[in-house]
């Protein structure tokens, strides 16, 4: 495989995008059948074998387009940049091919034996070579140095922005700095002082590429990585903390985490019961034998898709969490078919439905605070509520979901419906924002509904509730 | 299939494009290169993408462009081994049994003990378990197509996981394990498509197995070259205009959004209608063709007019 195609693979799974090593294996024979001969039939080949769902598809051709960009000379001349382009786009990549043995780099015009195992070069070749390069301007030989240089110097370890300059300088020392430097000071000598001036000029346009050049690789080999930070960072902090800029990152992480645990949890699973044998279908399935029992049938069990009711306590003492539970109450109800989902801060109101026509989730949201959020929480009015609304509706195969901090103002939370509730759900859950040390302080009613539920358990970072919704669907199942 | 163009990826692949437009089949060269790579990586292709952008009309255009038979597996839930690779002929088992039951005495005559019987009963041939009483069924069958088959496994998400643990082997190898006659390679590895509606996602070991194609809606030019190939009727404004009616229609939030599948049966319906141009009544009436939801046409219909003076503008 060639070193070109490990580190665009690298840049890859920096940009999310996961490859396995059979993939990197397959690419390798892509590249083989399909050449350097067309920048489209390159890509599309690669993004067969290496993308393998819409989003990586997406950031697949991103990463393509940043890696092969073959343009850094091209700004000074852009007159035939087209053409060039495609030339340095093949030639760029086979110049990488040797994969470490220098040998090989022998046959390139370029920087040749310059820099060899990275020390600075001075020797007289490459030096003639640079100058030459430079002073001709000739592009898709200044490339490949480039790219070479890049090689040389392991720029693919990038990591941090603070490196740019130690790179740029030893690139620019691999392709044959000191020995620029002395021909300008030699040109100077001999009193050529337009000659050096020149060099001069191009020395600094030379090094502005590489500085470009640099970056654009940071950018490629680290894209992802302040945001996988982010995230993880995120999922850990309290609920309550999370920061307004933040929201945009928390949803998409909320709608990952649903979507993951639907994955995970939805598929319908069939058990089979042996012992039980269905005699009805098995003597119909027999049939042709002459009633002879060749082919057994067992009877078998479906497991269906939970059924989920999720309440959501929006009042004011929850305002700070009441917008991730709601989000993730939407996300929930995008990927579950069969949640209801409820919101209540003095009366309940049911927001099924307005999550289902409301496409925007900020504007779910919102609507949704709007609409029951602001007043003082009232848990006996909301049991009573939810009692008139959907009490009916809740077997055993129920599950519900209580998101809240249990603080009813000091009036009575109903603990009676919630126990009629219980007793016909097949499971009751608590979520309370709260750490536990808080429940039953001042108003919070912890202590009489507790016993009408299965678990009570804090939830107060992303993490939490992932865990505990996955422990949910996993029982439920 | 493309025996003369071992010269380069980028003939071939055109190749490939022109054969599939021959047989009625309008692609990309992005398309075009994905059954180029599973040819000759012999590798199964994964095709996903919104339901009727022509994922199993791909599959039939790639068995017409190769000459080979198309086998179909259409997959639903419940599927199993003996629905999809082999079962055996439990009937003409019963009847071997019967004749076996018959010769045996003849078999037997002279054995000298229980020894020699048993014995003798060993050195007879034993075709209880073997290839003549094996009922194959599609993935066997495209196993043991002489010439090798273009095997198309369709609707993937609909099967259960374990089926498609199931097909790991197949598809990697190109070879299955029947316990009782031991390993059946391929013949001729066969040229295997699977679909995905996306329903639930496909597992990574299979997708690792496998190229992966996605198919998105097709853009205004691709789609007018579709209806133009495949509705030849329709007169090239009134083409014009009800391509640019359903990309508009696309870019409105629908819960089903209308595919090629539903752009071609527009067109002929327009032109069982004769009609000419698109207007915002024509529109109104054939609408419950391109969607198939009532409220997506409820929604739509405030729109139509807007979408209508649009599609006609697209002409000039």
């Amino acid at each position: 495989m060639t070193e070109v195609l490990g580190d665009f693979i690298r840049a890859l799974r920096a940009a999310d995008v996961r490859v396995s090593t059979s993939e990197s294996i397959d690419a390798g024979n892509v590249v083989d059948l399909v050449g350097f001969g067309s920048r489209e039939v390159l890509r599309d080949g690669l993004s067969h074998v290496l993308a393998k769902s819409e989003d990586e598809k997406q950031a697949f051709r991103e990463t393509f387009d940043k890696f092969f960009a073959f343009d850094q000379f091209k700004s000074r001349e852009q007159g035939e940049a087209e053409e060039r382009d495609e030339e340095s786009d093949g030639e760029g990549e086979e110049g990488g091919d040797p994969s470490g043995q220098q040998g090989q780099s022998g046959g390139m015009p370029g920087p040749g034996g310059g820099g060899r195992e990275g020390e600075p070069a001075g020797d007289a070749a490459s030096l003639q070579d640079l100058v030459a390069m430079l002073e001709s301007g000739d592009q898709a030989a200044l490339q490949m140095a480039l790219a070479e240089a890049a090689r040389q110097a392991q720029l693919n370890r990038i990591r941090l922005f603070t490196q740019r300059g130690m790179y740029v300088r030893r690139m620019m020392e691999i392709m044959g700095l000191n020995g620029l430097q002395d021909e300008i000071e030699r040109r100077e000598g001999e009193g050529n002082q337009a000659g050096a001036d020149g060099l001069r000029g191009l020395r600094d346009q030379l090094r502005a590429d590489v500085r470009d050049y640099v970056e654009k690789q940071l950018e490629i080999f680290t894209a992802n990585s302040g945001r996988q930070l982010r995230e993880e960072v995120l999922s850990q902090v309290r609920l309550g903390n999370i920061d307004a800029r933040d929201m945009k990152i928390m949803r998409e992480l909320v709608a990952k985490m649903a979507k993951r645990l639907v994955a995970l949890h939805s598929r319908r699973r069939k058990v089979d019961r042996r012992g039980h044998l269905d005699v009805r279908r098995t003597i119909r399935a027999n049939v042709e034998f002459d009633g002879l029992m060749f082919h057994t049938i067992w009877k078998q069990k479906k497991i269906d898709r939970p059924k989920v009711m999720a309440i959501c306590d929006v009042s004011g003492s929850v305002a700070q969490v009441a917008r991730f539970l709601l989000m993730f109450l939407y996300s929930m109800q995008e990927v579950l078919p069969r949640v209801r989902s409820f919101a209540f801060s003095g009366q309940l109101g049911e927001t099924t439905k307005m999550f289902e026509s409301e496409r925007k989730i900020e504007e779910a949201i919102t609507k949704a605070l709007r609409e029951h959020g602001g007043g003082s929480t009232d848990y006996g009015q909301a049991f009573l509520d939810l009692e008139r609304l959907a009490l009916d509706d809740i077997d055993h195969r129920t599950t519900v979901l209580i998101l809240g901090d249990a603080r009813s103002n000091y009036g009575d939370p109903r603990g009676d419906i919630l126990k009629k509730i219980h007793a016909r759900a097949r499971r009751v859950i608590w979520l309370n924002p709260e750490p536990r040390s808080m429940w039953n302080s001042g108003d919070s009613e912890m202590r009489r509904l507790q016993p009408y539920c299965d678990t009570a358990k804090t939830c107060a970072s992303l993490k939490d509730l992932e865990r505990v919704v996955s422990e949910l669907l996993r029982h439920a199942a | 299939m493309n025996q003369g163009a071992e010269g380069g990826a980028a003939p071939a692949i055109a190749s490939i494009r022109q054969g599939f437009e021959r047989s009625g089949y309008i692609c990309n060269d992005h398309i075009a290169t994905s059954i180029f790579l599973a040819e000759r990586l012999q590798k199964p292709l994964l095709v996903e993408g919104p339901p009727g952008v022509g994922k199993t009309e791909l599959a039939k255009a790639t068995a017409e462009l190769v000459g080979k038979p198309l086998i179909r597996l259409q997959c639903y839930e419940g599927l199993d081994e003996s629905k999809a690779l082999y079962e055996w002929k439990y009937g003409k088992q019963l009847l071997y049994t019967q004749v076996l039951k018959e010769k045996l005495g003849d078999l037997m005559q002279g054995a000298q003990g229980l020894k020699e019987s048993i014995s003798r009963l060993h050195d007879f041939d034993d075709t209880f378990f073997s290839e003549e009483f094996l009922e194959p069924r599609p993935l066997l069958k495209a196993l043991w197509q002489p010439g090798g088959a273009v095997l198309l496994i369709d609707e993937l998400d609909k099967s259960d996981d374990e089926f498609e643990a199931f097909l790991l082997e197949i598809l990697s190898d190109y070879q299955i394990s029947i316990p009782e006659l031991g390993t059946i390679k391929a013949r001729t590895p066969p040229i295997v498509f699977l679909t995905s509606n996306n329903t639930r996602e496909i597992g990574d070991a299979l997708k690792r197995r496998c190229l992966h194609l996605y198919i998105p809606f097709p853009d205004t030019e691709l789609e007018q070259r579709i209806i133009r190939a495949r509705v030849p009727e329709v007169e090239a404004r009134l083409r014009t205009q009800l391509v640019a009616f359903v990309q508009g229609l696309r870019s409105l939030d629908l819960k089903k959004l209308p595919a090629v599948s539903e752009t071609i049966d527009w067109a002929r319906t327009l032109v069982l209608l004769h009609a000419r141009e698109l207007d915002a009544d024509l529109v109104r009436r054939t609408l419950n063709v391109l969607l198939k939801f009532q409220d997506d046409i409820d929604n739509v219909d405030a729109e139509i007019n807007a979408l209508t003076t649009k599609a006609l503008a697209s002409v000039e």
